[in-house]
């Protein structure tokens, strides 16, 4: 069930003094099971074209077509759309508002009209899956939870739903190096389980590390496309839009330059660990 | 979603009208109000108009915009219009319809009326369409000072309102991702009964009141944390001043006060 993007084009408060296109014929296919990270600085459109892939706002030219069903057409039940593709926004644990953790997380499931022995199973199974203790927290309120455990609630409020596509606007802003990588490590985890993923992120480690494919986004247009080995081998161009390499990238490119044999398109610490050691190591052991 | 909620609906630019000081153009806006509720003749409506007319101009607010805000109490106008025009009873009828009596007098006193709500709303409109809240609240605060004397704590209200202000967008905004998030969930905030769309309301009711708290709380550290305190003593950052164009704009509303009140003690 791919996500088709079709020259979409967003342009806010139309023919207003303040109208502002935030997108300009962007183009995109998503297909199953991939992990798909959208990089681009802020105001480039991320949020508006995340936000066209559930239908939550309608494309003022072009469309989007999730599993055959067109957003742009008005007679699509719209509810059908958001059942397959769930969206976490920037801090979700903003949207929290039950009494209790369960009732927050069952909030969506109850939506979709099911009953109750189904709601039970998808609120423990929605726990497990971003690695809250069920039993222990199921009776707290949502409000008196730490800040990563509440995002964590937020985000099993999504799940809940059993979504086919996970669309995570920036999961990890506002955590800490702990709380990130647990995050992230779930996310991966529901990756391989066949979840598609798109990810907005600003971090451009976590992106090298966890996408299959990279979409940058510049102004509202689609200014790169690929691998993050393609994406990031482009590094001026990126530096250009305002977005950075990940470190690993830039030190390699640095040791090129110096003359050293590593090659420049490195961007995971595993990579440059084995180039390091292809270039010095000779097995001579610790240094 | 929300896009059909406009509040404060500052048209920016950088007219002379736009440049005005904030208090010089709300006390000519009392003057207006005064103007609109004294005239009387044709003449009179002339003056007004032209008055208006040579103000919008000089704004360079399009007209469009202007009758925009009028919009909303299109129904208030017509309707102020029917009731003068159906009850008025004068010596010249012009049309006799079973009970239905329309006299010369009538029509004259409905087109006035509804020329005279028109006005005011247009009149208002411009101030606040070439005027931002900022500038209208600083403009509000100086004119009351006086207040002080009677120990009406004038700066913490015009603080208050300045506060408010500044949040209204910002909760709009947070409603519409709210909304959103939700709605991302299945939520429905359009169909069902009433007291299903009240309990719809309940998700994004809470935690907008939860946001709005936590702003609050974190913007009165933020102001205690900056020294903030109170009224005595506080300098501004942008000073009023009154200029050549103010004394312009005042001397042309007073010419057409004058000319306003000169029409209605002649006639």
């Amino acid at each position: 069930m791919p996500v088709e993007v079709r020259d979409l084009s967003h342009v806010y408060n139309e023919d207003s003094p303040f109208s502002a296109a935030a997108l300009k014929g962007v183009s995109l296919t998503i297909a199953d099971g991939e992990f798909l990270a959208v990089i681009g600085h802020t105001g480039s459109g991320k949020s508006t074209l995340i936000q066209h892939l559930n239908g939550l706002i309608r494309p003022t030219g072009g469309t989007v077509v999730v599993d055959g069903m067109d957003i742009a057409d008005k007679g699509t039940n719209l509810r059908k759309v958001r059942r397959r593709v769930g969206l976490v926004f920037q801090y979700p644990e903003y949207q929290l508002f039950e009494e209790t953790v369960h009732k927050d997380i069952a909030f969506g499931p109850k939506n979709l009209g099911l009953d109750n022995d189904e709601i039970e199973r998808r609120v423990e199974e929605a726990c497990r899956l971003v690695g809250l203790p069920y039993e222990a927290v199921r009776d707290k309120s949502p409000f008196e939870l730490s800040g990563g455990q509440k995002r964590r609630v937020a985000i099993a409020g999504v799940l809940a739903m059993e979504p086919k596509v996970l669309i995570l606007d920036e999961p990890t802003a506002g955590l800490d190096p702990a709380g990130r990588d647990s995050i992230l490590e779930r996310v991966q985890e529901w990756h391989r389980a066949g979840t598609t993923i798109v990810m907005v992120s600003h971090s451009m480690e976590d992106v090298a590390r966890l996408a299959d494919r990279i979409v940058v986004l510049d102004h509202g247009e689609k200014a790169l496309e690929g691998a993050p080995r393609e994406v990031f081998a482009d590094a001026e161009r990126l530096t250009k839009m305002g977005l950075d390499v990940p470190a690993v990238t830039r030190l390699a490119r640095e040791l090129n330059d110096a003359g050293l044999p590593v090659p420049r398109d490195l961007y995971t610490i595993e990579e440059m660990e084995a180039a390091l050691l292809a270039a010095f190591g000779k097995g001579e052991g610790g240094c | 979603m929300l896009k059909d909620i406009t509040l404060g609906q500052y048209y920016p630019g950088d007219s002379v009208v736009h440049r005005l000081d904030p208090r010089v153009k709300m006390i000519l806006m009392i003057v207006y109000i005064v103007m609109v509720f004294l005239v009387q003749g044709f003449l009179g409506y002339v003056c007004l108009a032209a008055f208006l007319a040579a103000a919008t101009l000089l704004s360079h607010i399009r007209v469009k915009f202007l009758l925009r805000s009028i919009r909303p109490v299109l129904f208030i106008v017509v309707f102020t219009f029917l009731l003068n025009i159906l009850f008025t009873r004068g010596e010249h009828p012009i049309v006799e319809w079973g009970i239905l009596r329309i006299y010369w007098e009538g029509v004259r006193f409905a087109v006035f009326m509804s020329l005279r709500l028109v006005f005011l709303l247009a009149g208002t409109s411009l101030l606040t369409l070439t005027t931002s809240p900022m500038a209208l609240t600083d403009a509000l605060e100086r004119l009351l000072k006086p207040l002080n004397a009677v120990h009406f704590p004038v700066h913490e209200m015009a603080m208050m309102m300045t506060i408010a202000l500044r949040f209204i967008p910002t909760l709009l905004e947070e409603t519409d991702k709210i909304m959103k998030a939700q709605t991302a969930r299945g939520a429905d905030f359009d169909t069902g009964n009433l007291l299903q769309r009240a309990k719809a309301m309940v998700p994004l009711l809470v935690p907008l009141f939860v946001g709005a708290f936590r702003r609050a709380d974190e913007l009165a550290m933020a102001m205690e944390a900056r020294c903030y305190h109170g009224g005595r003593h506080r300098t501004r950052m942008k000073v009023l001043h009154v200029g050549r164009a103010d004394g312009w704009a005042c001397c042309v509303t007073a010419a057409t006060l004058v000319l306003i009140a000169l029409e209605r003690a002649l006639l």
